[in-house]
């Protein structure tokens, strides 16, 4: 009797709290979820030639979407637009290698990280950097809308040099043939490049800054981000993150040996 | 009162020879009728009343016995691992002098040890999900392997009598493993275990702010028509039996009214002791636990930073990281962020932000800045290679300036957490007098409702 009545009453609330939302979504009460992901990322995000898109993020995000029970379908973002396609409504959730930072927290929820990188070294075979002091005096690339080089200048206070190109493609280009002597961003990013490249790019395993990569969302849906966080401890729980990490990148030389679930930043 | 009016049908003590006529018979008839809906409005009120009752009493079990201790459980679970990896490591960077010290730190380890134990038992009384569960276990599995990696860094560490600083290679290898286990296995676990509590807790909230209004505007509903009926029957008994009142019947309808408002009092009492419960207690609480469980694990990459030299930079990273999310201010690296806590800022975001508010709020907030102080002069030692002196500095003022920040935080939380209790047994205390009267209320409006309808209907035997 109790519970019957608790379950009629859940649902009566359910209905009231339905009419009662502002105009602003929670994916939770939707059928069908935009995700956005990488279009330009190898093993990340990255929009093959028949259209879909493949990559860990891609296939975090249809985890999750399938957890939340959601249809889901995917649009490319680049970094610049990340915040911008969560405001201006065109996506629900943001699976772009985004990194949880307090600037951004004001405009964006995030759910997670789903995943805890590094920031690392991409070098040519025959160097030997280990660590983020050896790039003192070496030329790095900087990649217009990454500011990874500059925070080895800025925030480690290396004095490295930037070399700026516009996007990754032409970094790889640049270090093959030595204009420059490292790349430098996201452990994940750099391993899905060297993966692509395969001409035995080497990763430094240097690991000096820990980025957390989350799920972005409306700043409003709490309840959206609480089931989100929820199905990324089930994807650590079940061991669907270790096999996912595998595949995209068993063979890149990223050290894989603890896949564990990283410290949520919280939904309020 | 209604007066009996003066145009009432016939008299109904005349029972006649033959059949009874229609008229007649529809008298007790009718009498039954109303009796009957008076009945049924009465039953709907105090039906209204046990449910807005029972689910604000759900809201606050849920809130106050079940997820409040939660947090408070597993905040302690991650402070006592927390704690644990900060000792040996300041153990290992004391080297062979501090014997003192030493002994102290690894009473301290064993201290939070035994801590950890009693908080991960009541963590997993208290878990309430599979996925809870599932994470207590892992944590208990996980840090049976850490203690072991521990064991053996502290004693390759004792043979190894290095001097004060950072201890020989084999040593920071072992460590680095089982802080690692800690960092980036157990400790966040056990944090997600508080942030699912809070989950659990605004589900509730939320679920119970939309409800409890709703049934009090049902109460009103059902407690009116009630009303209304008693009324009603109050008003057909004196018309037809040429009475001004019946005394049992208004004081049933008395009763009645006396019920609804206290009833109706004690809902919008709970609703008020939800609201006060969870925004003005629980969130601070939560809020604060997880400042200082992120602030203990920044105290220890202090430690860290200066024990692994290879992975200084990824340690002293995480460190402005943790203290961005505590205290944000803007600042590119760790040396701008002490300058701009020490210019001072009123407007500060992040954890603590909305937290640091009043008298005790600008305390916590200048032991943040001592702390930060220590932090700078801390790492102006060990970049200048004067490692002794580091050691020194972390081990003693470091240590108490964080010390010092973390009371000020616990006192703040002490505040809320009073608010919270009280909040919490002030609305089950209301219900509890609420289910304590409702019976004799039930009882009473019965028996007078009967004291006022059975004689009427007796005339008619």
């Amino acid at each position: 009797m109790k519970r019957a009545l608790a379950a009629v009453l859940a649902l009566f609330a359910t209905v009231v709290a339905g009419c009662g939302t502002d105009g602003q979504e929670s994916v939770l009460d939707k059928d069908k979820i935009v995700i956005a992901v990488r279009p330009d990322l190898p093993s990340v995000g990255f929009r093959r030639p028949d259209g879909g898109f493949e990559g860990f993020d891609v296939d975090v995000a249809a985890y999750i979407a399938r957890k939340l029970h959601k249809q889901a379908s995917y649009i490319p973002v680049l970094a610049a637009d990340r915040a911008k396609v969560l405001t201006d409504g065109k996506a629900d959730l943001v699976l772009a290698t985004f990194t949880i930072d307090q600037e951004r927290k004001k405009d964006v929820l995030f759910a997670g990280p789903y995943h805890v990188s590094y920031q690392d070294i991409l070098q040519r075979p025959d160097e030997t950097i280990k660590n983020v002091r050896e790039l003192k005096g070496r030329k790095i690339c900087a990649v217009k809308g990454s500011n990874a080089a500059q925070r080895v200048v800025e925030e480690r206070e290396v004095p490295a040099q930037l070399v700026p190109f516009d996007d990754y493609k032409a970094c790889l280009t640049a270090l093959k043939s030595k204009q420059v002597d490292a790349v430098t961003t996201n452990d994940v990013i750099l391993a899905g490049l060297a993966n692509q490249d395969g001409t035995g790019l080497k990763l430094a395993n240097a690991q000096f800054n820990e980025q957390r990569t989350g799920v972005g969302m409306r700043r409003s849906d709490v309840a959206g981000c609480e089931a989100v966080n929820r199905a990324i401890t089930d994807m650590y729980q079940d061991g669907t993150t270790a096999r996912l990490l595998n595949r995209w990148f068993g063979k890149s030389g990223l050290d894989l040996s603890t896949v564990a679930v990283p410290q949520f930043e919280g939904c309020s | 009162m209604t007066l009996a009016q003066p145009q009432a049908p016939q008299a109904p003590a005349m029972p006649a020879a033959g059949g009874p006529p229609p008229a007649r018979r529809s008298v007790p008839g009718r009498i039954r009728v109303i009796t009957g809906i008076t009945v049924a409005s009465l039953a709907l009120l105090f039906g209204a009343l046990a449910v807005g009752s029972m689910t604000a009493r759900d809201g606050l079990q849920v809130i106050g016995r079940d997820a409040g201790p939660q947090v408070v459980a597993t905040a302690d679970l991650y402070l006592a691992l927390s704690d644990m990896d900060a000792q040996v490591a300041n153990v290992l960077v004391m080297g062979d002098q501090y014997a003192p010290q030493r002994a102290q730190a690894l009473d301290r380890y064993e201290a939070a040890r035994s801590r950890a134990n009693e908080a991960l038992m009541q963590a997993l009384s208290l878990a309430d999900t599979k996925a809870e569960q599932a994470t207590v276990h892992a944590v208990l599995d996980r840090l049976g392997r850490y203690e072991r990696l521990t064991g053996q860094a502290l004693l390759l560490d004792e043979r190894s009598k290095h001097a004060p600083g950072p201890p020989p290679q084999d040593v920071v290898l072992t460590y680095r493993e089982a802080t690692k286990l800690m960092r980036v296995e157990l400790l966040p676990q056990a944090y997600n275990l508080t942030l699912e509590s809070g989950t659990i807790v605004r589900a509730t909230y939320d679920e119970k702010t939309v409800m409890v209004p709703l049934l009090r505007a049902a109460v009103v509903v059902a407690g009116l028509l009630a009303l209304g009926c008693l009324i009603w029957l109050q008003v057909f008994l004196a018309r037809r039996f040429r009475r001004v009142f019946g005394p049992a019947l208004l004081v049933a309808t008395v009763t009645t009214a006396i019920a609804l408002i206290s009833g109706l009092t004690v809902l919008a009492q709970d609703e008020n002791a939800l609201r006060t419960a969870k925004s003005a207690g629980f969130d601070s609480v939560l809020t604060l636990a997880k400042a200082r469980s992120i602030s203990n694990s920044m105290q220890g990459d202090q430690s860290r930073y200066l024990l692994d030299k290879e992975w200084a930079d990824t340690y002293e990273h995480t460190f402005l990281d943790k203290a961005m999310s505590v205290v944000y201010l803007k600042a590119g690296n760790l040396r701008t962020y002490h300058d701009q806590v020490a210019k001072g800022d009123d407007d500060v975001l992040g954890l603590l932000g909305p937290e640091l508010v009043g008298k005790q709020g600008d305390q916590a907030m200048e032991a943040y800045r001592s702390f930060q102080a220590a932090d700078g002069k801390f790492r102006e030692l060990v970049a200048g290679g004067r490692t002794n002196e580091a050691v020194a500095e972390r081990l003693g003022p470091v240590s108490q300036a964080f010390d010092a920040y973390d009371r000020a935080l616990v006192s703040l939380s002490a505040g809320h957490q009073a608010v919270f209790t009280r909040a919490i047994a002030t609305g089950e205390g209301s219900l509890d007098n609420l289910w304590r009267l409702l019976p004799f209320a039930i009882g009473a409006i019965g028996l007078l409702v009967i004291a006022g309808v059975w004689p009427r209907l007796k005339e008619y035997r």
